[in-house]
């Protein structure tokens, strides 16, 4: 028997941090790339495509459906929302109708952890706790559009806060344009691979069809590739701090959620990470769920990161919109112990169910996640 | 506590993961040394067996400690799966150590003594090859040195058939009852004791599918 290389024991071979670092940052640039060609693509359709094309998300419900679909069908509610920040920037789709998709962004999200939760299917007491884990997180979602939404269809007091948020960091009104050293930095790149692409394609509206769907594939490959590889950067630091707050619960885990999620720029990573440490009893599922409600904070930056790029204030407005959204769901529900726990002890009977029949799980997954939303759609467009 | 995320751990877990293994066998030496000085004349006594207990359960915590950390690494990446799959199987043989060391000084209290046996001087050589086996298998599970590794093996392998045909004598021996159960016992704890420390040499020198696999006769490997 030959004797391996290395011992088995030792760490596996890695990207030098420095290195990998350098590729974040790359990797970062042209996905603000992408945003800022996702919205020159749809400003280059023209309003007369456009226009029809997304009337139907005007209805609040069709809106957050479609949130909730688009991040299901991409996993990434990072993509979704950088998308609907490229889609709000441009003009096509206003704020008041985004808002409803970037909360369906925020539910869709969570199917990521409730499928890392199925895995567990086969032993039931892990089960249980993984499908709880995962599941509090949806009904604390679900819970915060239930209360939020009607306000905001009512009065509209998010967008017009994140609205007045965004004036305290760019001069302009809603509609207007603000220049940042962000914008400034991709708008050369954005420009140059559109030129590329009108070299290939003649009329202009395929080169901006073409635009959007390069756009697209960039913001999530790279999205992808930066998740990945900050995720191997952080590691280290991921685990230093959740092992910090694994027999806490409270406001400090909801910060560590929040970190570490702005660090790898996915919610879900964060969340998937937890299920295991839940599963598996090394993480209790009340000191896991402030975790949960801070990477909803944490993913938010992403959405801003391409409002700067996009250098509009609506897309900056829809932007802090997210964020106002999930600090403010945290708020209302988290402080007060009678309202704090309704989404874990939901979970919890949720499982419990779950557990006595395994294709209720999948029932509640399929049908959440894709039969709803895809009814929805259906019927109020 | 959130100042460790932008601290970080200084180390990655792997390697703290190791230094707690070497950190084990050290105890397990102690423990090693408390429980067999009882049976060479010492005798049982409280603060012996407050030693052997206290140690022991040291060890046990920094074994779940291990289990905790590689769980936590497990769940954050992935790429470290076989270093992680081959310290939740070697913390185990690092925790048996204790386990059995603690197991010779229950011999002493059960009335075992080699003080001044006729082959005390044999029995006392074992003990101390195997007390210095633990301290070099410390030694070279933190360097990682796989040549090291190997020779150690290969002297542990050869203990592994002494002690065969110290036990095969002891159920031969026309001594008596209690003086052949105390060898064969003995004989038997040292080899379990070695075959751990193999058991966790092998992941420095083996890969993954073969750990544990120095422990059976050559032919059957």
């Amino acid at each position: 028997m030959a004797t391996p290389e290395q011992p088995i024991t030792a760490r596996s071979a890695r990207l030098p941090s420095p290195i990998r670092a350098l590729l974040v940052v790359a990797l970062l640039y042209a996905f603000l790339v992408g945003v800022k060609m996702l919205e020159s693509g749809i400003k280059g359709i023209g309003s007369d495509y456009t226009d029809p094309l997304f009337a139907s998300v005007s209805n609040p419900l069709a809106g957050l459906f479609v949130g909730i679909l688009a991040t299901v069908l991409v996993q990434s509610s990072s993509v979704t929302t950088a998308t609907i920040v490229g889609l709000v920037a441009s003009g096509v789709v206003g704020v008041e109708a985004a808002v409803p998709m970037i909360m369906g962004a925020n539910i869709g999200t969570t199917v990521t952890n409730t499928l890392v939760s199925l895995t567990n299917a086969r032993r039931s007491e892990q089960f249980r706790l993984a499908f709880t884990a995962a599941t509090m997180h949806d009904f604390f979602n679900v819970l915060v559009v239930i209360i939020l939404l009607p306000l905001e269809i009512l009065t509209g007091f998010l967008h017009a806060s994140a609205s007045w948020i965004a004036g305290l960091f760019v001069e302009g009104n809603l509609g207007g344009t603000f220049d940042s050293p962000i914008k400034a930095a991709v708008s050369w790149s954005a420009k140059l691979a559109e030129g590329g692409i009108e070299s290939v394609v003649s009329t202009p509206v395929a080169v901006a069809i073409v635009t959007i769907a390069v756009a697209i594939g960039v913001i999530f490959v790279t999205l992808t590739f930066i998740t990945k590889n900050m995720r191997a950067l952080v590691a280290d630091r991921i685990e230093a701090s959740l092992n910090a707050v694994l027999a806490k619960s409270g406001t400090i885990g909801i910060v560590v959620g929040m970190l570490v999620t702005i660090a790898v720029q996915s919610s879900s990573i964060t969340t998937s990470i937890l299920i295991p440490l839940v599963a598996s009893g090394l993480l209790m599922v009340r000191n896991a769920y402030p975790i949960t409600l801070g990477a909803n904070i944490g993913t938010t930056v992403t959405a801003l990161l391409a409002a700067m790029a996009a250098g509009s204030v609506d897309g900056l407005t829809i932007a802090f919109t997210h964020t106002l959204f999930n600090v403010l769901g945290i708020l209302l529900v988290y402080p007060w112990p009678r309202l704090r726990y309704i989404p874990v002890l939901l979970a919890e009977r949720l499982a419990n169910m779950a557990v006595r029949s395994k294709s209720l799980a999948l029932a509640y997954t399929f049908g959440m996640f894709v039969v709803i939303p895809f009814l929805g759609i259906l019927v109020l467009t | 506590m959130v100042m460790a995320f932008f601290r970080g751990r200084g180390e990655s877990t792997l390697d703290e993961v190791k230094g707690t293994l070497v950190s084990m066998l050290a105890d397990g030496r102690t423990v090693f040394d408390a429980a067999t000085d009882a049976v060479f004349g010492g005798g049982k006594s409280k603060q012996t067996k407050q030693t052997v207990r206290s140690t022991d359960q040291e060890i046990n915590t920094a074994q779940q400690r291990v289990r905790r950390s590689l769980m936590m690494h497990s769940a954050v990446t992935t790429v470290d799966l076989p270093a992680v799959l081959a310290y939740m199987s070697i913390v185990k043989d690092a925790e048996r150590i204790g386990d059995y060391a603690k197991n010779m000084y229950d011999l002493a209290k059960y009335g075992a003594n080699f003080e001044l046996a006729e082959d005390h001087d044999e029995l006392l050589s074992y003990r101390d090859a195997v007390g210095q086996l633990i301290d070099d298998a410390a030694a070279t599970f933190a360097s990682q040195d796989q040549t090291q590794a190997q020779k150690l093996i290969d002297k542990a392998d050869r203990f592994l058939t002494d002690y065969d045909q110290k036990i095969k004598a002891a159920f031969r021996s026309e001594g008596t009852a209690d003086q052949a159960v105390a060898r064969a016992l003995y004989y038997r704890y040292l080899k379990r004791i070695t075959a751990h420390i193999m058991n966790m040499l092998t992941a420095i020198v083996m890969p993954i599918e073969r750990l544990d696999y120095y422990d059976e006769a050559p032919e059957d490997r």
